[in-house]
């Protein structure tokens, strides 16, 4: 009887679905085409891309932008370093975070009711920019690799996340029982306590990780040091510089010369050495994300529930 | 519940003495000393990070000597308070802000909800998923690869381009899309609806999926099409966390994109916000008091905004709870 009635819709159901198909494609093609648009460029010889028409596939196909970005060895020091600090960010974002959450998550606590309070008030107030800058050069973490990783790992959201999950997730007595058996409280936190937590663990990992790669701003307000540039960061600098450039070139062009005359010489141009950056700065993210997007959204899940 | 663990954790302590007296405390804190320990590490980077800048904030009113410090400097009272809105520019990037603000309130707020509730009508499930799967990446993109993205598509020898010439013809004037003033408002706009339209929607689907089946039922029973259903139902049940989500918007009127809207900026654009101001006055100028200063008001009056909206949301939720 229910399943009839969903079948007898009437026609103005039948044309608003086929609306809502066109418009799913829509999103998807708009979503798709602008990313596979850069990839395309970044195969494609940079003077010939500047004669426009590219859309998905190279006209003519070429390996050199890629190969002129891994020879430049400041680039390949640029990776290193945002792997030191996607590193050394998970890694201390998970010791700091995950021994707090434990800690709170046993309200029995005397005390822990202030410590919350303590935590939640520089959620909603904070010194700002200059503040911190100023603090930074105090303590010597301007030009400093570390301002990567030290500022940056305690988070208090998340650990109200992580809380609110060892809450629902590890029962009470399985804490008493390795309490009873002599368990230490460091023995207990790393072998029953972190195992049992391995979903959110992983959410966490995810999450940071995925942060401290793509976070630029660190960089831009703190280091000056071109040794201590991220992936992100060059590719800012490469943004701002071909925009100069392309501004000059438009000119030339408009004062009567044409497009190869103005790029002869270039083999590779801004435009392609860029859209080649893009490719090489998101491809470990496109790499892994389909492991990516479901613990993501999990999280975000989780933290409409509590948070 | 509490008590209970309380009793079982304090062993010894007796059950009928006061919760806060002194000597349950110093129980407590002997008998957990290991877990009152994971909490310091915590607590030190909050002092040092979270509350040792909010005393930096005295140097909005100094006029700051580096060489005698932000505390050695002479007070100024309000002066740089002052200068703020003596300079149009700096005023103006608080206009700029709430303008960005509005049209994401009208525009990229409500667009998530439009496409959650199109894809909660796409029976197939598996050209859904895919859907959602496609919509989610580009929030996970980096901020500046977007800027570079569009730098690709709108560039003179971009798509955008192109597609004009094919509509306009070959000899079309290619234009600089990201070097036009006009452009840039809209531009913004497109990129975080771009960025955030599926990543938005996990929140309502979600909420769509705890919508009892029954009240669809007895709906259809009672003679209600697709779109009645829509309107009827589903909107109504997660109308809680449109609203919810938008008070928490209220919390945002003087935030903004920073990374957005200084990877977009050059030379041939004049957009400040609040954010690219106290970036250039402070850091890149070394205006610091001034800087601070802003950051000062700004802070000030979100958290007015967040304890508004703070206060909105509970009221929603006890009504909700009725």
């Amino acid at each position: 009887m229910f399943i009839n009635r969903m079948k007898n819709e009437g026609t103005a159901y039948g044309v608003f679905k086929v609306f809502n198909g066109i418009v799913m494609v829509a999103v998807i093609l708009i979503t798709l085409i602008p990313y596979l648009n850069v990839l395309a460029k970044s195969i494609n010889d940079g003077v010939d891309s500047m004669r426009g028409g590219i859309f998905l596939w190279p006209r003519v196909f070429t390996l050199e932008n890629y190969k002129v970005l891994l020879n430049d060895s400041s680039m390949y020091r640029a990776t290193l370093v945002t792997i030191a600090k996607v590193v050394l960010q998970v890694t201390g974002s998970i010791l700091l975070q995950f021994t707090a959450a434990y800690a709170l998550s046993r309200r029995e606590l005397w005390g822990l009711k202030a410590i919350n309070i303590f935590f939640l008030v520089p959620m909603y107030i904070g010194g700002g920019l200059i503040a911190s800058y100023i603090l930074f050069s105090y303590v010597g973490l301007l030009n400093n690799f570390w301002v990567y990783v030290i500022p940056c790992i305690w988070n208090f959201y998340n650990v109200i996340i992580i809380r609110s999950y060892m809450e629902s997730n590890i029962p009470d007595a399985v804490i008493e029982a390795a309490r009873i058996d002599g368990a230490q409280e460091w023995t207990l936190f790393s072998r029953i306590v972190l195992p049992l937590c391995k979903p959110i663990l992983a959410t966490i990992v995810l999450w940071v990780a995925v942060g401290a790669w793509n976070e630029w701003t660190t960089t831009l307000y703190y280091i000056q040091n071109p040794d201590l540039y991220t992936l992100q960061y060059k590719l800012m600098q490469t943004l701002k510089e071909s925009e100069r450039i392309r501004a000059l070139m438009q000119q030339a062009v408009e004062s009567g010369k044409s497009v190869e005359e103005v790029a002869q010489g270039m083999k590779v141009t801004t435009d392609s050495m860029q859209s080649a950056q893009i490719i090489i700065v998101t491809l470990p993210i496109i790499a892994v994300y389909p492991f990516l997007q479901k613990h993501f959204v999990k999280g975000v899940t989780l933290g409409s529930v509590k948070g | 519940m509490d008590m209970k663990r309380k009793k079982e954790v304090c062993a010894g302590v007796a059950a009928e003495q006061k919760e806060k007296s002194q000597s349950y405390a110093i129980k407590c804190l002997k008998k957990n000393k290991m877990t009152y320990a994971f909490l310091i590490p915590a607590i030190v980077f909050t002092i040092i990070f979270c509350y040792i800048p909010l005393g930096g904030l005295y140097m909005a009113f100094v006029d700051y000597n580096p060489f005698k410090g932000i505390f050695g400097s002479p007070f100024v009272g309000l002066e740089n308070i002052k200068t703020i809105f003596s300079m149009p520019a700096l005023y103006g990037s608080i206009l700029n802000t709430i303008w960005l603000s509005l049209l994401r309130m009208c525009v990229n707020f409500p667009l998530p909800i439009i496409f959650a509730l199109l894809l909660n009508e796409v029976k197939n499930q598996k050209f859904k998923r895919i859907t959602q799967t496609v919509s989610y990446l580009p929030h996970f993109l980096s901020s500046i690869a977007v800027v570079g993205i569009a730098t690709t598509i709108y560039s003179s020898s971009g798509i955008i381009n192109d597609i004009r010439a094919m509509i306009y013809g070959p000899d079309v004037q290619r234009i600089l899309f990201l070097g036009q003033q006009n452009f840039f408002v809209p531009n913004i706009v497109i990129l975080t609806a771009w960025q955030g339209l599926g990543w938005g929607t996990i929140i309502y689907l979600s909420a769509i999926s705890g919508i009892d089946p029954e009240l669809y039922e007895a709906a259809v029973i009672d003679g209600a099409g697709k779109f009645k259903q829509c309107w009827h139902i589903t909107l109504p049940s997660i109308s809680i966390t449109i609203m919810l989500l938008f008070v928490l918007e209220i919390g945002n009127l003087l935030a903004s994109n920073f990374d957005l809207i200084y990877g977009l900026q050059n030379p041939y654009i004049n957009f400040e916000v609040i954010s690219t101001v106290v970036y250039k006055q402070g850091i890149t100028q070394g205006n610091y008091p001034v800087a601070t200063a802003f950051s000062f008001i700004n802070g000030l009056i979100s958290l007015v905004l967040i304890l508004i909206g703070n206060f909105i949301s509970k009221k929603i939720n006890d009504v909700s709870l009725i």
